[in-house]
């Protein structure tokens, strides 16, 4: 059954951060905003770094945006952060990203303004932007979210979200695979990594892949075969979900980018689910030192250790 | 006098990457004492657990290795305070990974043997050994290298009669 989201306060919310926008800038709080602003196609939003108050104007928020701008502050646009403090518009997943990154040094608090965003939800990536958002055309990550209301920003437009409760399409995917054997499991596997065509745009988009080198880039020694045949395409994304596991915040950005529609997510969100379980550890919006695999304790579970 | 050989059908490679501290030298002593295990462990020897990254493991599979055994120290015994505590997490979420992947977990020991374990030594390879004797060779990682396959399977019926016509 396809349920309707509401999304009327997406227009509030848009006037409410361009006007954030605009007095920070004028103020000088901020030397640029990193937010969504209306793209050529109707109905749809890309990422926008404003630097004057004349351009706040621009700023929205829809359910056309749908990228993790937190990767502007660590890869992309590395050298934003340096020009001084910088504000950006962040949804409840996106922030937590931002948080990770505080965690592992990357960004001081200090140098950031956040905007918060309450969001009922964003489009999946399949979906034309100007779609309005039902249970069939959101993102798969927002029919689990816990984040619709950011904690801990600057600003946060008074609007509260409606959410309603969704079916929670990972968790019942991840349920489906474990319930499988190994071979049934691998197959599946084997199948959806064998359409992988190494193009990194997963890792590209990864706030949390910001190595200057990446392992798998290396060649001596060389890790990971670098070719997109199945072989290396294993070791790539098997690599790839072990170097996010307790770190992820679970924008599944990196699901979204993939070309090949690789179920990349769904390996962070097992490994998410794995690490609660173990270490009682959750990306969330309080600022950790150690996420859950760079700290121990002595009583840590060692049954599979003869 | 050697105690006479048993001739088997299938040797399993097993890789052990083991830290320098304890567990190689409880193989060590395991030798010196002329303890018999079988010779199937190819032995790597590491700093501690806490340099051995989960994706050696995933190198040795690749590389045709029918086993993996990861050994070191015990908890609390690390020459390094705490290699072996860090290992230990990090290996309890990649086992969790590989299982997810369609890995047999079967196929993947860890251990803690001490310095002076050379007998513990001895039945954890051997019990490693036997155990994958009897699951036989490791084939999927095998079957992975020779396949020249791009971008999924291409059965459809257009794409084989534009092939046939070619």
């Amino acid at each position: 059954m396809t349920q309707t989201i509401d999304t009327t306060i997406y227009a509030a919310v848009s006037e409410a951060i361009q006007a954030e926008a605009k007095r920070i800038l004028t103020a000088g709080e901020v030397t640029a905003v990193v937010g969504y602003a209306a793209a050529r196609r109707k109905g749809s939003a890309q990422p926008i770094v404003i630097t004057s108050a004349v351009d706040a104007q621009k700023l929205i928020f829809t359910p056309a945006c749908v990228n993790n701008l937190a990767v502007y502050l660590t890869k992309a646009k590395k050298e934003i952060p340096k020009s001084g403090r910088i504000g950006i518009v962040v949804k409840g997943c996106d922030l937590k990203a931002l948080v990770g990154l505080m965690g592992e040094s990357q960004l001081k608090r200090e140098q950031l303004y956040l905007i918060g965003v309450p969001c009922a939800g964003v489009l999946a990536s399949t979906i034309q932007p100007d779609t309005g958002l039902t249970s069939d055309s959101i993102a798969p990550k927002c029919l689990e979210c816990d984040a619709h209301l950011p904690q801990g920003c600057d600003f946060v437009p008074t609007q509260t979200p409606v959410s309603p409760e969704l079916e929670k399409k990972y968790a019942a995917e991840i349920a489906r695979l474990e319930a499988l054997t190994p071979q049934e499991r691998w197959a599946y596997w084997k199948e959806q990594f064998s359409k992988c065509i190494k193009c990194y745009a997963c890792r590209q988009v990864c706030p949390f892949c910001f190595c200057e080198q990446c392992l798998c880039d290396r060649n001596k020694p060389q890790m990971v075969d670098t070719t997109p045949r199945p072989a290396g395409n294993t070791a790539w994304h098997i690599v790839r979900a072990m170097h996010l596991a307790g770190r992820c915040a679970g924008c599944a950005e990196c699901e979204r980018v993939c070309p090949m529609d690789i179920p990349l997510n769904l390996l962070n969100r097992k490994m998410a689910k794995e690490l609660k379980e173990l270490y009682d550890y959750e990306a969330g919006f309080q600022v950790n030192d150690k996420g859950p695999l760079n700290s121990y304790t002595e009583k840590d579970d060692q049954s599979f250790i003869k | 006098m050697h105690p006479e050989k048993l001739k088997h059908d299938f040797e399993p490679k097993i890789i052990a990457f083991v830290c320098t501290w304890c567990t190689y030298a409880g193989a060590d002593l395991a030798g010196t004492s002329r303890m018999q295990y079988p010779a199937n462990v190819r032995v790597l020897k590491f700093p501690c657990t806490g340099r051995i990254d989960p994706v050696f493991i995933l190198k040795a599979f690749q590389q045709g290795a029918d086993g993996v055994l990861v050994s070191g120290c015990h908890p609390g015994d690390c020459h390094y305070i705490a290699g072996n505590f860090h290992a230990r997490r990090r290996f309890a979420a990649f086992r969790k990974l590989l299982e997810f992947v369609g890995v047999d977990l079967e196929r993947l020991q860890f251990s803690w043997v001490s310095a002076a374990e050379g007998g513990k030594w001895v039945e954890v390879v051997t019990d490693l050994t036997e155990k994958v004797r009897n699951m036989g060779p490791m084939t999927e990682f095998k079957e992975l290298a020779l396949e020249e396959q791009w971008s999924g399977t291409i059965d459809t019926p257009e794409l084989k009669e534009a092939y046939n016509a070619i």
